[in-house]
């Protein structure tokens, strides 16, 4: 699956940049065939009204092309737990703040319920002030 | 400035063709150069993600909000050349990564050719984008000469929003997502435009053999630049081509 | 903290040890090219004290403004302008950049036993960031300046004809320096530790300015695309923010307090770190809770994601966001509680020395008691509805931005002056003009408390006469606290020319910025350091060999 092209010179290992894992054309090969083929199927899958599941389809494709491309292109599956927990965790910020955004819209139009809230006066509770003009 | 007599690391070339790199003098090894320099750099993408971030949370807010005029607008992109202009930055993301395995793998030849074509794979998607916005400006939906003319209060109507065939006249706010379309569009062809820049500059160092299986830090770098240029794409194809 | 460096490594210096990294080399090129940390650390302190003196004398302004109901000095829209100018510096030029760039970049690698950041040529691009952002703002004032609160808020900043786009420019490549630093901190702190320098043996002011770093790295680009989007809107009319074309200025302020709300904590949490290390050295004891300390950095970094929404309480939001928010807010609490907690308790029993340093740090504890518990009284949404946009909520953020921020770098600074100089400055004095600031400080804000509480606005050129004894109160205040600061300033300039001899290790320190010679060699340290004990030992080091005067 993998070559390990600097095998053949470990003696002066020390003196580079460290023991590096090279993926195989091959590997690459097989990922840009995955990559293409997934562009398809987003391609055909948006002709098909799936209604508000389309939305999810397509970003469930998505997804697993942009992590084709950071695990095998990016070299992440190999990298080191740091950059792995760096790279990844951006992802995770950023989908704190859809998060709360979207929230924020989508719940809006759960505030009509203020039209109906009760008052004191409503509850019988207290005496509804005098009107300025019952003085006259 | 190695001024207290150290001497600095030197990372010799494989062959006649490389020439060595010599570590940085702040770092006692060539392990921690380069892992220093990568963690910087994956720091640096991270921020990218959350500056793109901020542009796909507007566009996620408004189709939630003019969900129609996403829909009616999205149908005006060529879907055709979206889809040609993914495969175009998926083939290239393709060729950079060989590139950085034959700069890996001291192939001198091999990382010049496929860093090259990387360039190409470049000049090709900003042809196509060039073709893409030519069309929206002919049909008024982005009127490129009119866009800093600013808003026209008296008569309440963006001067490079015309709609010529009055496609989105029956959906609220129509140029929303052609601006939305063009700020996002813009900002990754800039990202292209640099990226294709870094590749260029990394090629020169390329030719003069400065890269090679002891030493592809820039190489790598540049490739994971380029790597995140085409995963934003990934998004924006179905987004604004497909619009679900 | 013992390490294979002897305490009197002074004078285990090579002869001609003399040289250090002020004198090593010289000439305005050696400056401006320089990639030495603490080179760079020093031109962001005169730039950062620049801008925050700009800043002051705006501030000033303002109160002198009103000291009359209707107004003394400006017309509306100036003072819209001066009040704006004197937010966007402090905020954007001097509280963000200030400890990180300064005292950060001249310790941390010092702390960690490095010989430099690990990105050093990214580290002079952050400083040049810094003053191609402070030029840009610079030039927005000539260019007519801006009016719109540092907060930029749409849609009036899309209307406004003023020069947005320039100031908008200048905050976008004061974001990018901002996020350049954190970056190279985060890399150093993981990458260049020195052998034997576990997480848990790190001084406390580089947990802080991880944390914080975190924070710069993922929070300033959402602020960096806000702004650009401003531009764009004032550009082109890209309509997202701008209700006339269907957008939703809600939007606007989700984005800016994204980033702006963790924005507090990238100014605040520097702070923190300065104020552990200080009550630990001055008190000569090891710190109370250090784990909980740098963990609550890092809780407080990932809390401070959650609660923007808090700003917006009275912006449109959803009911339901605003109670999400509100509840998440208290979270905050229990962190900064234990950080307090901690540095009294370490404090407690404790050799305290009273000297400027310390008596800089108390002034901090009782300030930022302060200014936290008003932030919980803040945090509550019904409260806040009453107290939004009052001086109750502009006293509060001070009490935390001034009060604890700017009075813990001023700690700082009166803590590793001798370090970075190698002269010590009049003790007298320096006490003395802490006593003024805190007092003017003091004098300043809390009448704002209470006029805010009864319903004096921010951000008035104008206020009904009931007011005006509070704000001639705060005015005084403000007057006191500007001698003050004038007087410390003055203190420190002087010790550069006049100043004694600073001693090896002026306070006793035991973390590695105290071990090296005095002023650092422009690698750090001239024998590459391990470390063998536990962090804040005081036990390993002799008080004796550091009282004698550097050669």
């Amino acid at each position: 699956m993998t070559a390990h092209a600097h095998s053949d010179h470990h003696s002066h290992g020390a003196l580079q940049m460290g023991h590096h894992h090279v993926s195989s054309s091959q590997q690459f090969l097989s990922v840009l065939v995955a990559l293409l083929v997934l562009t398809g199927i987003t391609v055909g899958a948006s002709r098909i009204d799936f209604g508000s599941a389309n939305m999810l389809i397509a970003m469930a494709i998505a997804c697993i092309k942009a992590s084709l491309v950071i695990a095998f292109f990016m070299h992440v599956k190999w990298d080191t737990a740091i950059n792995k927990i760096v790279f990844l965790s951006s992802f995770l910020f950023l989908a704190l703040l859809f998060l709360f955004t979207l929230v924020d819209l989508t719940t809006r139009r759960w505030d009509s319920y203020v039209n109906t809230i009760r008052t004191p006066v409503d509850h019988g509770w207290v005496q509804p002030a005098p009107k300025p003009d019952a003085h006259h | 400035m190695s001024h207290d007599g150290h001497h600095s690391v030197v990372i010799p070339a494989p062959g006649p063709e490389f020439v060595p790199h010599t570590v940085a003098h702040h770092f006692d090894t060539p392990v921690q150069e380069f892992q220093a320099a990568k963690l910087g750099f994956w720091l640096f993408l991270a921020t990218e993600i959350l500056l793109f971030g901020g542009l796909f949370a507007a566009y996620f807010y408004y189709h939630e909000t003019y969900a129609e005029t996403f829909r009616v607008g999205g149908q005006q992109l060529d879907w055709q050349l979206g889809a040609v202009n993914t495969t175009v930055l998926l083939l290239s993301s393709w060729t950079m990564a060989m590139g950085v395995r034959s700069a890996q793998t001291s192939q001198k030849g091999k990382t010049l050719l496929f860093l090259g074509l990387t360039v190409l794979g470049a000049l090709i998607f900003l042809g196509i984008k060039y073709v893409e916005y030519s069309a929206k400006n002919q049909h008024g939906l982005i009127v490129f000469s009119h866009l800093f003319d600013g808003y026209d209060q008296a008569n309440k109507q963006l001067p490079w929003f015309q709609d010529y065939g009055g496609v989105m006249k029956d959906v609220p706010h129509g140029h929303l997502f052609f601006a939305i379309y063009l700020t996002m569009t813009a900002i990754h062809g800039l990202h292209v435009v640099i990226g294709a820049g870094l590749i260029i500059w990394v090629m020169k160092g390329a030719a003069k053999g400065r890269f090679h299986a002891g030493y592809f830090l820039p190489v790598d770098l540049v490739g994971l630049y380029w790597h995140l240029v085409d995963l934003i794409w990934i998004f924006l194809f179905p987004l604004l081509y497909l619009v679900p | 903290m013992t390490t294979n460096i002897p305490a009197i490594d002074q004078h285990a210096a090579p002869t001609g040890g003399s040289t250090n990294y002020l004198n090593n080399t010289s000439g305005f090129w050696s400056w401006a090219s320089t990639l030495d940390h603490k080179r760079i650390g020093l031109m962001y302190l005169v730039g950062t004290t620049l801008a925050f003196l700009a800043g002051g004398l705006f501030a000033l302004l303002v109160r002198v403004h009103l000291w009359e109901p209707d107004g003394m000095l400006f017309d509306n829209p100036t003072y819209n302008q001066v009040f704006t100018l004197h937010g966007a510096f402090m905020v954007f030029l001097f509280v963000i950049p200030a400890i990180p760039g300064s005292l950060g970049n001249m310790v941390l690698p010092l702390m960690l036993g490095a010989k430099d950041v690990a990105l050093p040529r990214l580290n002079l691009l952050s400083f040049y960031l810094w003053l191609t952002g402070a030029v840009l703002a610079t030039l927005a004032i000539i260019l007519g300046g801006f009016d719109t609160g540092w907060t930029f808020y749409a849609p009036y900043s899309l209307y406004t004809q003023k020069a947005v786009v320039t100031i908008g420019l200048a905050v976008f490549v004061l974001g990018f320096s901002s996020i350049f630093t954190g970056l190279n901190f985060i890399v150093t702190v993981h990458k260049l530790r020195a052998p034997g320098l576990t997480w848990f043996r790190m001084p406390l002011f580089v947990w802080a300015l991880y944390a914080t770093s975190i924070l710069q790295v993922l929070a300033t680009p959402v602020l960096g695309i806000t702004v650009l989007l401003v531009a764009f809107e004032r550009l082109y009319q890209v309509g997202i923010f701008d209700p006339r074309l269907g957008g939703d200025p809600v939007l606007f302020e989700h984005f800016f307090w994204f980033y702006s709300h963790p924005a507090v904590y990238i100014m605040v949490l520097p702070a923190f770190g300065i104020i552990s290390e200080l009550v630990s050295v001055h008190s000569r004891k090891p710190l109370f809770g250090y784990k909980l300390i740098a963990f609550s950095s890092l809780a407080i970094a990932v809390i401070s994601f959650l609660v923007w929404g808090h700003h917006m309480f009275t912006s449109g939001q959803s009911t339901f966001a605003m109670f999400a928010f509100s509840f998440l807010t208290f979270f905050v609490a229990i962190p900064t509680a234990i950080k307090e907690f901690s540095w009294v308790a370490t404090i407690w029993k404790g050799s305290i020395a009273l000297n400027a340093p310390m008596l800089y740090t108390l002034a901090f504890l009782i300030i930022f008691a302060i200014g936290g518990l008003t932030g919980v009284i803040l945090g509550s949404l019904s409260v806040n509805i009453h107290m939004h946009d009052t001086y109750f909520v502009v006293a509060h953020f001070h009490y935390v931005m001034m009060g604890s921020i700017a009075l813990a770098f001023f700690a700082g600074l009166h803590h590793w002056w001798p370090k970075m100089f190698g002269v010590m400055y009049d003790e007298t004095i320096a006490k003395i003009a802490c006593g003024i600031i805190f007092v003017g400080f003091n004098a300043t804000f809390l009448p704002q408390f209470i006029m805010g509480s009864r319903g004096m606005p921010r951000r008035y050129a104008t206020y009904v006469p009931d007011f005006q004894v509070f704000h001639q109160a705060s005015t005084v205040g403000a007057v006191i606290l500007g001698v003050g600061i004038a007087l410390m300033v003055y203190c420190f300039v002087v010790s550069l020319f006049q100043g004694k001899k600073a001693m090896v290790n002026q306070w006793g320190g035991v973390t590695l910025d105290w071990l090296t010679p005095t002023p650092p060699p422009l690698e750090n340290f001239h024998e590459a350091p391990v470390v063998t004990t536990e962090v804040y030992d005081y036990s390993t080091l002799d008080l004796s060999t550091t009282r004698t005067p550097i050669a």
